[in-house]
């Protein structure tokens, strides 16, 4: 019963991370700031999820699973928003030096 | 109304969607993605009859031509869209057109 | 609640496909349609087609979704002004013709609900045949392993999987053929950025354990020979990003040999049965699982040599228009 109950609690927070993250990614101004928000929330919503999920299956195997699935998450996710944000600051420095 | 019921009939609407998109998309890439949510919809059907199949575990011929058809549709659309690239490259055009 | 989840599935696949179709930028079409394919997979995976569900995301979303974001720089390179203009010139064309236009599209409507009242028809009333779920449930312990779909891709109807990778090959040479083959061996510029080329160096062992852990667990779980090649093919394509592509460093006889090795090994081995009084792809049952692992290896290891030429062909197809594009400057 109560690891239910700690599974939908940390399933619960790690939604309303993503839920935050797609707000910012909707009503944010520029690309950084989204890419910002983006990063920021979803990276932590997942941890939460992924938590939710190894207390719920609560295997040990299977938790240092899910714990190198978020690792490699949180790598490939920044690691492209990292170039997303440098394919528009080249883009930006071009357009600046054409005007 | 059971779960294969659901997919299969979103498979039917995936098909058609797919084949509107042939006929009504201009870009020869939306066309090439037109080509595959069609093929997503035939897929859907098998898989979706294989799980209405099922016995100690869903009907594992469907799953496998499923596999080597997403394979296929795959292959078949990297030459579709290398042949879109080539006829940008020598005419500039992004889709059929009688104007020229 | 389980079906309220299905309906909510089944109703976002069809919203992704309608919108990647109908939205107005290629870009957006192009994104939507990477989300179309991991809803697809969703379903899957509620369908209990586990594996169709790994093959999905990573070929049919992952591979292709590169193939179509590399296509986009191809296609996008007017500024925004001109294609004001085009999409003024059009507006103008279609505001002149619209009486021309009204019958076919009103035609091409009524086509199309038609066909979808048939469609809905057909897949609501299709026969129930049984399937095949127990002849594979019966053969399984003769096949050589416990996961009935590695069992029937590999040895029950190995003679299409034999095939495929044959077609697989096909389209490869379809793509030399149409992006000039010799454009093909021209060294392309090392990237400068040392934190993606860190990442690409991490990332390739990583790729190569999962797609290898894959491969071996095709055997009793989802997993097998595809899933396993595309990881591997992402290897090629991240070494390619990264300025190292793989068919630049190794020689060129050790490229053809890994692109065919899958389909000439599937070929030996099955004249080697006919010729031991089987018919083709008849695995002794005794030596079947170590059979069935040697081809899936060989044939993982061709599809990905296929998927890596596949993308590096058509990302060459790019440097050499820009190319000429700044000569002609």
């Amino acid at each position: 019963m109560i690891k239910e109950v700690i599974t939908v609690i940390l399933l619960v927070v790690g939604c309303f991370f993503f839920l935050a993250g797609t707000l910012g990614l909707l009503r944010f101004p520029d690309l950084f700031s989204r890419l910002h928000a983006l990063t920021k929330a979803d990276n932590l919503g997942l941890g939460f999820i992924a938590a939710g999920m190894a207390v719920y299956i609560a295997s040990p195997w299977v938790a240092v699973k899910i714990f190198f699935i978020w690792l490699f998450t949180l790598l490939a996710s920044s690691t492209s928003s990292y170039l997303i944000a440098r394919f528009q600051k080249e883009q930006e420095q071009t357009k600046n030096r054409k005007e | 109304m059971e779960t294969y019921q659901i997919y299969s009939l979103t498979s039917a609407v995936l098909f058609v969607i797919g084949i509107g998109g042939v006929f009504i998309s201009r870009h020869f890439i939306k066309k090439i993605i037109a080509t595959i949510i069609m093929g997503g919809g035939v897929f859907l059907s098998f898989v979706s009859f294989a799980d209405r199949d099922a016995l100690a575990f869903a009907d594992p011929v469907p799953h496998a031509l499923v596999i080597t058809g997403i394979v296929v549709a795959v292959a078949s659309a990297a030459f579709a869209l290398a042949l879109a690239r080539r006829i940008y490259q020598l005419t500039e055009e992004e889709s059929f057109t009688n104007d020229k | 609640m389980s079906v309220l989840i299905d309906i909510l599935l089944a109703i976002l696949v069809i919203y992704l496909a309608l919108q990647s179709l109908l939205a107005p930028r290629l870009s957006q079409s192009v994104f939507l349609f990477f989300a179309f394919g991991l809803a697809l997979a969703l379903a899957w995976v509620r369908l209990g087609a586990v594996d169709v569900a790994i093959t999905e995301a990573a070929i049919a979303s992952g591979f292709l979704g590169v193939l179509f974001l590399d296509a986009l720089r191809d296609f996008s390179p007017r500024s925004s002004e001109e294609q004001k203009n085009i999409s003024t010139v059009q507006n103008s064309r279609s505001r002149n013709s619209v009486k021309s236009l009204l019958l076919p599209r009103l035609s091409l409507v009524l086509g199309l609900g038609l066909f979808l009242l048939i469609a809905l028809e057909a897949v609501w009333n299709i026969p129930d045949g049984g399937g095949l779920a127990a002849d594979a449930e019966k053969l399984l312990p003769q096949s050589g392993v416990e996961h009935p779909v590695t069992a029937v891709l590999i040895n029950f109807r190995a003679y299409d999987t034999w095939l495929e990778i044959g077609v697989i090959l096909l389209g490869l040479l379809a793509v030399f053929a149409v992006g000039k083959i010799q454009i093909y061996r021209k060294p392309i510029p090392v990237v400068d950025d040392i934190l993606l080329r860190q990442v690409i160096l991490f990332f390739t062992p990583v790729l190569f354990l999962f797609g290898a852990f894959l491969l071996y667990f095709g055997k009793t779980g989802p997993g097998g020979a595809f899933q396993a090649a595309v990881l591997w093919g992402a290897i090629g394509i991240l070494l390619h990003l990264g300025g190292r592509p793989i068919f630049l460093l190794i020689p060129r006889w050790l490229g053809q040999l890994l692109l065919t090795l899958g389909l000439l090994f599937f070929l030996i081995l099955g004249f080697l049965f006919i010729a031991g009084g089987a018919t083709l792809f008849e695995y002794p049952p005794a030596y079947a699982g170590v059979l069935i692992l040697i081809v899936e290896t060989l044939a993982a290891i061709s599809i990905a040599a296929a998927l890596t030429a596949m993308f590096a062909n058509l990302n060459q197809m790019k440097k050499e228009e820009s190319n000429k594009i700044d000569s002609t400057n």
